[in-house]
Formats: structure tokens, sequence, C-alpha cells
């Protein structure tokens, strides 16, 4: 009998998706193909910041196969602006789908056009009229918090949120400091994620049944639908979310709630046929959603003598683009990892947003922390050049220690587990530091600019829900949830079902492996139904995939799913196979996957089981009528609602961590930054499957290094977008990338079942760690890297005196005492 | 993401072709290999009405050395180029056929398309200025041969009249001594280089005897810097002629600020490329064999 006890989690179990995917036998959105389908195409403000004077769409409704049109007056007279998560002033903007009276960034949708072809679509969408009257544009989240031009009248304000968050004793520490460092201003760059496949919805508002269907890719379903319900008046439950394969999202998918409006409003206005919208690559650049972009003004670092961080107080401003959308939700999200991996205790963060007239953001790989993360790297970075100590002894002596955890965070996380100073020296070991130290100084002798650079970061996994509170008081999310179901089908095939839907993270296999260590049988024998689907009855209001969390809240659903399964399977085989339960033995027999008597040698097949339930019924005793082997599971994090007021509170489960070393230099002829060595060091706790863990690391390293040195949504002063196509904006292929050295550590959450963490964002660990290694290459050169943008053309910059001047930006204060 | 709707006509000929566009008119455009017309047309950028397909031409693809020449036929697409044998004996041609987009565009675009486009960023017009090139041109009137020099008047304009096309390409074959390379700053593989610098050199024993520098991307045109050629000519090449002939590389270029860069950046950038174009056309003059790719960001 194989299936003996062998465990498959932790196991390189090669992916169940990979022969489809590999193949180009996937089915994404795309493919679908419905009966008397309709295409859509938006007509796209050219202007960032206009009034509509008119819109004249009768020279695209007489273009033959032009079915109809919409505009946003259409929209809003009959439906609800979408809700806004802000209280206050940002509450009462209001949001719809096709732009109303003016429109708020450039690419913004003002009308739809549906035709019987997607050619025919783009015809009539170059006819519609559209008259504008152009406004002043505000490209910069501070010029906007002057409210000089507003782009929300309803708001009367540009501020969509504003919060101080204050711990521990900041006046007493920075008067007992040894040196404060002061550093004017930082700037982390706007990027996005450029999932191969775009944006697509297939809607269908059906007049038999007065249902909403979608087909689509959208990457957190559960929330689009309240979005959804609340815009269109139609009750939630009677929306049907379908995803199939998707082809990335990094959480830029999950904001395509929009589209998915427009497409069920022109489906009614079209009689009830299925609409697909298919979303252009310029248009995905210009109008899906952008990462947060993020200032740093004023922030002040006290520090004792040994050049340990005491406290710290910063003011941050946060751009969250046209319309704040999964916003101000980015407001508190980064305080998740309020010290980053640092032991400081005081700190007093003053965090705004505001609404520019440039593309809306949304939730992208690393959302909102690893902004905060880089800016904490930059701090520490910056502090151990001003003061002279090397850039791994200061993270040394400011890293939580390892026996400090689970650690309690001065906002109260609970960091779970982790060992910081045992990552640094591994990644030094792989790096080989010693003899790079020795190679960057004989270097430098040569006039050449070499740099070293550390990054630590966290990827915090699995959100409490409740820290929506502390942006608004009265929104009803708190805890987080995730719902499985696993059961053997009506002919015994073990069949889970999740609600999550990746996109390339291996949940068919994970899911599988530890189906098959609880059945212990083998993963190929599990039957995992992945994509999202309302009709399958295993979401909850946090369903999709996103946050870095399947590890934790979806793993732990089907671990749930599969005991319970278990359970009844053992109550059904007892009275079957007449023994005791604690004599049954799971495994796999001559007849495939089977339960068998200890006691007295006789066994049962799983189709001999389902056969019991559902198709030879008549044998089963009444009181095992409830036993349908069909078994539901929703599984729930064990979190508190956090005190809103003191914005204290456990806000993640889980804290994956990153370290990573580069070696960077810059060509002095050319200025371009070249990265000559590379290690990438990650810590998710228990790996439930290596080259998945793996593939995640390398793909956000990749993603990292692009961000870092070569993705960058740049509009100009009148907030026209100068990067909608890849001839500007410039995705990291395999030709830019390094080679990456990998290593990992287990530290196990205490949090978890299964001791594993989410880990699918990565903490955007290169953009911190090639800022540092070009700090260090150029901290010598008067130049401070201000940015966590840089390239050739940057440095070029910096290097000629026009922008990133240390003498500028950065003060020191060193008082008597003080050793550095 | 869909084109105007358009005519198709598919030409059996090249006289066909140019007698197709004579009828069609000025809203007829030639289809080489479609790499810049297409996306333009995707784009609703160009118009056309009508389009004229070369790509069923036969006899259009070819190359061949004859009485000391190399002859491209026009619709000889880059990567037959960059996997030609012509690419050892005559390695600027390779630098710039392989190191031009990524392999689908070189698998497609055409030779003649590119030079007939006379994109400011392209990089056939530059390399090809640094040596003798001629362009066959072919009407319903008359066939005639341009200098490349005189070919492209400004950017994106050659002298082309409308109903003319390019036949074939013929470069003369440097002598012995003699080397050229062709380096470029391409922040990936599918997009436009950033600068670049195409450079032959004419060797006796350590002096330069001639030199030819052009620099892409950098003006509307390639810039022909005949003032850094001045700096190496007669010379020998050393630390000093070579900074002499990036401080011309400098003063010569006349770069637009873009999303690659900004002016005065891409002006240093294209004399470091000169620097090290020199020192690899240097070596192959010498009958080193030296290979070379693109700097990728
Ligand atoms: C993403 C991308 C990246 C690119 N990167 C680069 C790069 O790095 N470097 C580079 O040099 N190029 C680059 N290209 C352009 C590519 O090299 C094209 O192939 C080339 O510019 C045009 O050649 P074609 O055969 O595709 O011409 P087409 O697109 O078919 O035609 C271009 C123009 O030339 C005309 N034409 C074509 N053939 C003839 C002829 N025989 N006689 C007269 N007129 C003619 C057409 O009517 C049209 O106006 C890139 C293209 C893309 C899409």
């Amino acid at each position: 009998m194989s299936g003996n006890g062998q465990k498959w989690v932790g196991k390189a179990v090669p992916r169940k998706e990979e022969e489809r995917l590999l193949r180009g036998l996937g089915k994404f959105a795309d493919d679908i193909k419905l009966h008397e389908t309709l295409y859509l195409r938006f007509v796209r403000s050219p202007y960032a910041h206009a009034k509509i004077a008119n819109i004249s769409t009768a020279e695209a409704e007489k273009i033959p196969g032009v079915v109809c049109t919409l505009t946003g007056a259409e929209i809003a007279s009959q439906t609800q602006p979408f809700i806004e998560i802000a209280p206050d002033a940002g509450g009462k903007i209001r949001d719809y789908p096709l732009a109303v009276s003016k429109v708020r960034y450039q690419g913004e949708p003002v009308a739809a056009v549906v035709a019987m072809s997607a050619a025919i679509a783009d015809d009539g969408a170059e006819a519609v009229q559209v008259d504008y009257e152009a406004l002043d544009p505000v490209v910069d989240a501070e010029q906007a918090l002057t409210d000089a031009s507003i782009l929300h009248e309803d708001a009367g304000t540009n501020k969509v949120w504003n919060g101080v968050f204050e711990y521990g004793d900041v006046e007493k520490a920075f008067r007992e400091a040894a040196s404060v460092v002061e550093i004017d201003r930082m700037h982390f760059h706007r990027f996005s994620s450029t999932p191969l496949e775009n944006n697509v919805v297939i809607g269908q508002w059906d007049p038999k049944d007065e249902r909403i269907y979608y087909w689509c890719n959208n990457s957190f379903p559960s929330f689009a639908i309240q979005f959804l319900a609340a815009h269109l008046n139609v009750h939630i439950d009677r929306i049907r979310v379908q995803t199939f394969d998707i082809g990335g999202s990094f959480g830029i998918k999950i904001t395509s709630y929009p589209q998915m409006a427009v497409c069920a409003l022109a489906s009614k206005k079209a009689g009830g046929r299925p609409i697909k919208w298919v979303e252009t690559r310029s248009e995905h650049m210009t109008s899906s959603a952008h990462g947060n972009e993020r200032t740093f003004r004023d922030t002040r670092v006290a520090l004792d003598e040994n050049g340990v961080i005491t406290a710290l107080t910063s003011r941050h401003i946060d751009d969250c683009g046209a319309y704040p959308r999964y916003e101000p939700l980015g407001c508190v999200i980064w305080s998740q990892v309020f010290p980053g991996v640092y032991r400081f205790k005081n700190a007093r963060i003053d965090f705004s947003q505001a609404v520019t007239n440039k593309c809306p953001v949304g939730p992208n790989r690393g959302y909102s922390r690893m902004q905060h993360l880089w800016f904490l790297e930059r701090v520490v970075d910056i502090c151990a050049h001003e003061l002279g100590i090397p850039a791994d002894e200061m993270r040394l002596r400011n890293y939580i220690r390892p026996q400090e955890f689970p650690y309690t965070t001065p906002n109260g996380c609970v960091y779970d587990s982790g060992n910081y100073p045992k990552m640094l020296d591994l990644a030094k070991g792989l790096i080989g530091w010693d003899a790079w130290k020795k190679k960057q100084a004989e270097a430098r002798k040569q006039g050449r600019m070499v740099g070293i650079g550390i990054g630590t970061t966290l990827d915090s996994g699995t959100n409490n829900f409740g820290q929506s509170q502390i942006v608004n008081p009265g929104a009803p999310f708190s805890g987080n949830s995730q719902g499985a179901n696993c059961k053997l089908d009506i002919y015994g095939e073990v069949v889970v079902a999740v609600g999550s839907c990746p996109q390339g993270q291996g949940h068919e296999t994970t899911a599988a492996q530890v189906v098959a260590d609880v059945l212990n049988i083998t993963p190929d024998l599990v039957t995992v139904r992945t994509g999202f689907d309302t009709e399958r009855n295993v979401h909850t209001g946090f369903s999709g995939t996103y946050a870095s969390q399947f590890a934790v809240s979806g793993l732990s659903a089907v671990h749930g799913a599969a005991q319970k399964l278990k359970a009844e399977m053992i109550r059904l085989g007892a009275h079957v196979l007449e023994s005791k339960p604690e004599d049954l033995d799971f495994g796999i027999g001559g007849q495939g996957p089977e339960i068998r008597s200890k006691s007295n040698g006789k066994s049962i097949n799983y189709w001999g089981l389902a056969n019991i339930v559902n198709v030879n019924s008549a044998v089963l005793p009444p009181e095992l009528y409830e036993v349908t082997l069909n078994c539901r599971y929703i599984w729930r994090a064990p979190f508190k609602v956090p005190d809103i007021k003191k914005k204290y509170g456990n806000l993640t489960m889980t804290y994956a961590s990153q370290l990573h070393i580069a070696v960077v230099e810059v060509d002095r002829d050319t200025l371009i930054p070249k990265i000559l060595d590379y290690v990438a060091i990650d810590d998710c706790g228990t790996v439930i499957n290596p080259p998945i863990v793996e593939g995640q690391v390398y793909g956000a390293t990749a993603h990292g290094i692009g961000a870092a040195l070569l993705e960058n949504c740049v509009y100009d002063e009148v907030g026209n977008m100068l990067t909608s196509t890849f001839s500007d904006y410039i995705p990291i292929t395999a030709m830019n990338m390094p080679n990456v050295k990998y290593g990992h550590i287990e530290t196990p959450s205490p949090h978890s079942y299964s001791g594993a963490k989410g880990m699918g964002e990565g903490g955007a660990a290169p953009i911190h760690t090639i800022s540092a290694a070009l700090q260090d290459a150029l901290f010598d050169k008067g130049v401070f890297i201000q940015d966590s943008f840089n390239n050739a053309d940057s440095l070029f910059r910096a290097l000629h005196g026009e922008i990133g001047q240390t003498a500028k930006l950065v003060k020191v204060e060193r008082r008597v005492g003080s050793k550095a | 993401m869909y084109p105007r709707p358009f005519h198709y006509h598919r030409a059996g000929s090249l006289p066909e072709a140019a007698t197709m566009l004579s009828q069609l008119g000025d809203d007829a455009k030639l289809l080489a290999g479609g790499q810049s017309l297409i996306p333009l047309m995707k784009l609703r950028f160009a118009n056309p009405s009508h389009l004229v397909d070369l790509n069923f031409v036969p006899g259009t693809s070819y190359i061949n050395e004859q009485n000391g020449a190399v002859r491209f036929g026009a619709l000889t697409r880059h990567s037959e180029i960059e996997n030609s044998s012509i690419g050892v004996r005559f390695p600027i041609l390779h630098d710039c056929a392989a190191g031009i987009a990524d392999v689908q565009i070189r698998n497609r675009g055409t030779i003649g398309g590119s030079l007939a486009e006379a994109d400011p960023s392209g990089d056939w017009a530059a390399v090809l200025l640094t040596q003798k090139t001629e362009i066959w041109c072919l009407s319903p009137r008359r066939e005639r041969s341009v200098p490349l020099t005189d070919f492209i008047t400004d950017a994106y304009t050659t002298v082309l009249e409308h109903d003319e096309l390019v036949r074939e390409i013929s470069v003369e074959v440097p002598g012995k001594g003699t080397g050229g390379a062709y380096l470029a700053f391409k922040r990936s593989a599918p997009v436009y280089p950033t600068a670049s610098a195409a450079v032959q050199i004419t060797m006796e024993g350590d002096i330069c005897k001639d030199a030819h520098l052009v620099l892409g991307c950098v003006g509307l045109v390639p810039v022909r810097a005949t003032a850094a050629a001045d700096a190496l000519r007669d010379r020998r090449i050393d630390d000093k002629s070579v900074a002499a002939a990036m401080d011309a590389v400098r003063e010569a270029v006349d770069p637009q600020a873009d999303m690659r860069g900004s002016a005065e950046y891409k002006r240093t950038l294209a004399a470091a490329l000169v620097k090290r174009a020199i020192e690899v056309a240097v070596r192959r003059a010498r009958g080193e064999r030296v290979e070379v790719s693109h700097i990728y960001a």
C-alpha cells in the first residue's frame, strides 16, 4: 500500500497547472466566447483635468455595426456613485465608472461604444465627439494639498485622509539623542505591474433572471461585487463572478470593478447581450491602476551614541491619483510594518493622502508597505553613512533580535518569527562580502563607482481587515476569512475548491499537497478547482488572491475542510468496516485510495464510500444521514478589532522577511548602473513547496529590480502620461536580469497551522537594496539617493549637482558624547 | 488597437508595386515587414487607405557579393543579415542586425523598410552612413541609385517619390586594415536605443588613416560627426585623440530630451559609446575578431 505516511507538504511537487499553462492550454477570460457577444471600447480623455462641455455620440451611432453608446451622464442617472472607503471629506467624492461632468486624469473613460466587433467599436469610439474646457491640472501630491485647484468639488479638498501615528516618547528620545539626522525630502516613485494579460471583462445583465454575470480576470472578486452591488442597485447575491486562469495581477486587477460596471450597464442597454471588453496595453498603462507614489518630508531621526535609532518623526504624503477606489486603505496598511525590521520604539508619522490628476492607484505587489520599508531602509542607510557606521553593522545594531520573537511593535503588531542577523550572515556568505569589500576598495582607487547595498524587508501577509476602521471608524470590516470545500464527489473523486483566483502562484499544487497529507494519498489523486466562482459556495467577503495570504488563509481553509471530510469518512468507514474509528488507516490500496481496518483487514475504497452516500443510501443507518462527504469549511483569522483611537493592534498574521544584497557599479562614462552581483535570501517560515517559493522570490526580485532601474510612470507638468507604451515604460526582461543567488532560512510561524507565512509580494526588497548600493557608490560624491527610481539619466543629473545633493537635503547634528 | 479600414493589394513584382502606388495615389503605402507601419496603424497614427504588400514578391530578399559590394534585397529581414556569413567579414553589419529589437521583430522587419522609414532612432541608417552605401530605387518612370548620404533628408523623410520604392541596398566591402563597430545603449531589447555610435576606421600601423563616425538617436537624422573623424585622422589612436573625438561628438549631436534621457545625458552617452566603438573598430582593423553586444540597462 503506497501513501504510506509520506508527507507532501514541504516537497518539491511539480506544479499541477504547469502542463496546461506551458502548453498554451490555459483558459483565460478572453478565451471565453459567448453567443451574441458585443464588444466595448472606451472613449478616453486626452486631458488630465477638464470640464466636459459636450459629448456627441450621434456620429458613432450611425456607423453600421455600432449597437449603442453609453455616457457618464446616462450612467449617473441610473446608479449610485461607488462606495468610498474614506470618511469625512474624502468620503464625499463621487466616483462613477465614466466621467460625468469633468475628467480628472488623462485616459479617464468618458463614454463607451458597443459594437458587433472590436474593430467597429474602435471606429465608433473615434467618432464620438467630446468638447472639453481645460482646467488647471495638479500632478504633485504636496501641491494638491494646497487645494489651489480642486479635483472633486463635492469633497471641497484634495486631501483624502490624514492621521497621526504616534507611539512612545518621541520628545524625550530626541532630547537624549547623541546625534540627530534630518532629511528634507525623499520620494517613492509610481510604477505598475504590467501583467502579461491585461484586464478583461465579459459582463451580462440577463433580463431572463435579472442577474448579472461576469466572466473576467478580477483578482479580488468578493471585494469587487461589494462595490458593484451598491453602485448598480442590485442585491450582491444576484451577481455571479467567475474567473479562470489569470495571466498575472500583482494586485493591479483588484480595481477593475468600474469597467465591470460599464459592461453590465452596456449589456442592459443592449438587451442583455454579453459585452466583452479587452483592455489594450496603452489603456492598461494609462488607466487601469498604478502603484502608490509617496513623498517623505521633514524626516528627523534620533540616534544614541552607538548609532542605534531611538526615535523617528516624519511627514508622509501618499498620492492616490484621481480617485481613491481601494484607498485610503493604504493609509493604514503601511503601518503593518511600522518599524520595519528595526527596534526603535518612539515614532511619530503624520500621514496624508491626496488626489492628483493622474491614474488612480490600486494595490500593487508590496502595496503600501514597500514605500514605507524603502523609507526606513533609506533612513537607516543614510544615518549609517553620515555616522560612518558600516551598513551591515548598522543593521545588526538596529535589527529586532531573534530572541525577541514574537515581537510586539510599537503599534501593536505581532511579528510572529524571524532571524534577520542569520539572514544577513547567509547573504554575506553567498555574495562573498569580504571579497567584494576588497574589490570595491581597489575599484575606488581607480575612480570607479562601486557600491554594496543591503535591503531588509518584510512581507506581511493575511490582513486584519479591522485596520480599515483606523481609516474609517464606520467601516464594517474586521478579521479575515477564507472558504474551502473538500469532498468525495458522487463517484469518489477527491475534489477541493477554494475561494482564491491564482495568477501563477500554484494553488492547485499546494492545495493538493495539503489534502494529500490529510488523507495519506498522493497529490495527483486530488482535483483542485481554482478560479473564483460565486456559485461554488466557497467564498467569503475576503476571498480572492491578494496580499500574500494563500499559504495561511487559503491552505488553512483547505486543511480545515479536508479534516472535516476525513472525520466524516471515519464515521462512515467505521460503520461499513465494522471497526472502531481508531482502527482505521487511510492510504492507497489496489483499488485506489481507501480506508482499511487494522483490526479485521477489511477495506473500502473512495468509490465505495461515495457510492453508499449518493447512490446506495438504503444501506445507511439514519444516524449517518448527516454524512455528506461534501464538507465546507470557513477559516477565520484569530484577530481582534484594533484600538482605533490609539491606532494600536495586530494588523497581520505572518511576517515573511527578505534580505537582499546587491553590488552595483555606475559606469564612469555612460553612468549606466550595472548589477555586478546579487543575493536574495527569503524566510517565509515552513516552506510548502520549495520551487514555488523560489519562483515567487525570482519573480518578486525581477519586479523589484525593474522598479528600481527601469519602470517609472511619468507625467509631464500638465498631466500627460509619457509612459503609455512599452517603448517608454520598460518592463524588465531577461536581458536586464542579473544572475540571482538564492538562499533561504526557515523560522516557522507560530501563528499559522503549518508554520508557513504568506510570501507572494517579496517586500520590494530590490528597490531598497539597489538604492542602498547606489548610495554606497555615490555617497563620497555628495549624492543622496533621494528617489526609489534611478537610471543612468538621473544618476547623471545627480552627479552634475542637479538633484539629490546631500549637502542640501541631509543635515546631521552631533551632540556632546556622541562617539560617531 | 485596430486600424481604420483599408484596402489590401498584393504586388506580384516590384514594378507592379510601383505602378499600384502611382495608381492608388497618396493614400497608398507599401507594406514590408510591417514593424513600423502596423503599430502606427493600430494606434491610428497612420491611416493609409491602401496597403501594397511587398511580402509576396519573389526575389526581394537576398544577400550577395558582387564587384566588391554587398547587395541586400529591400525585403531582406534583419534576422537574415544577423545569421548570414557576411557578418563574419563585415562585423559592423552583424552588430547592427543582431541588436535590433527582439527576435520576432528581427524576423519580420526589413532593411529596406528601415531605411525608407528613416526613423531618427533606426539602426541601419546610422551604421550604413559609415560605409559607402547606395540605395537603388524604382518608380514606374525610372530606376536610379542614390547615395545614402543624400537619401534621408529629415526625420521620417527620404528622397523617395510617392510611387518610388527601394529595390536594393548596396554597400561597398571595406578593404584591408579597416574595421567597424556599432554600439548602442538600450533600456531593453524591444525598444529603440537611447543613443548609438557607428564607427569605421582605417589604420596604417598605429596611425588612423581614415575615420567615419555616425551617431544615432541624437538628432532628426543620424549625425555624421565629421569633426570627430578629423580629430582621429592621421593621428595615433590614443587617450588624447579619442578625448578630442569625444568632445567633437558632444558638440555635433543635437539630442532631444525624452523618456530615454535628458539632452545633456545623451551627449555624454553618445561620446562614451563612440569611445568604446573606436576601441573595437581599431582592434577589428588590426584583424582581431571581436564580438560586441549593445549595452542593456
Ligand atoms: C517594438 C519595436 C522595436 C523596434 N526596435 C528597433 C530598433 O531597436 N532599431 C531599429 O532600427 N528598428 C527597430 N524597430 C523597427 C524595425 O526595425 C522595423 O522593421 C523597421 O523600422 C521598418 O521595417 P519594416 O520592414 O518593418 O517596414 P514597414 O513597417 O513595413 O514599413 C515602414 C515604412 O517604410 C515603407 N517601406 C517599406 N518598405 C519599403 C520599400 N522597399 N521601399 C519604399 N518604402 C518602403 C512603408 O511604406 C512604411 O511607410 C522596432 C520595431 C518595433 C515594433
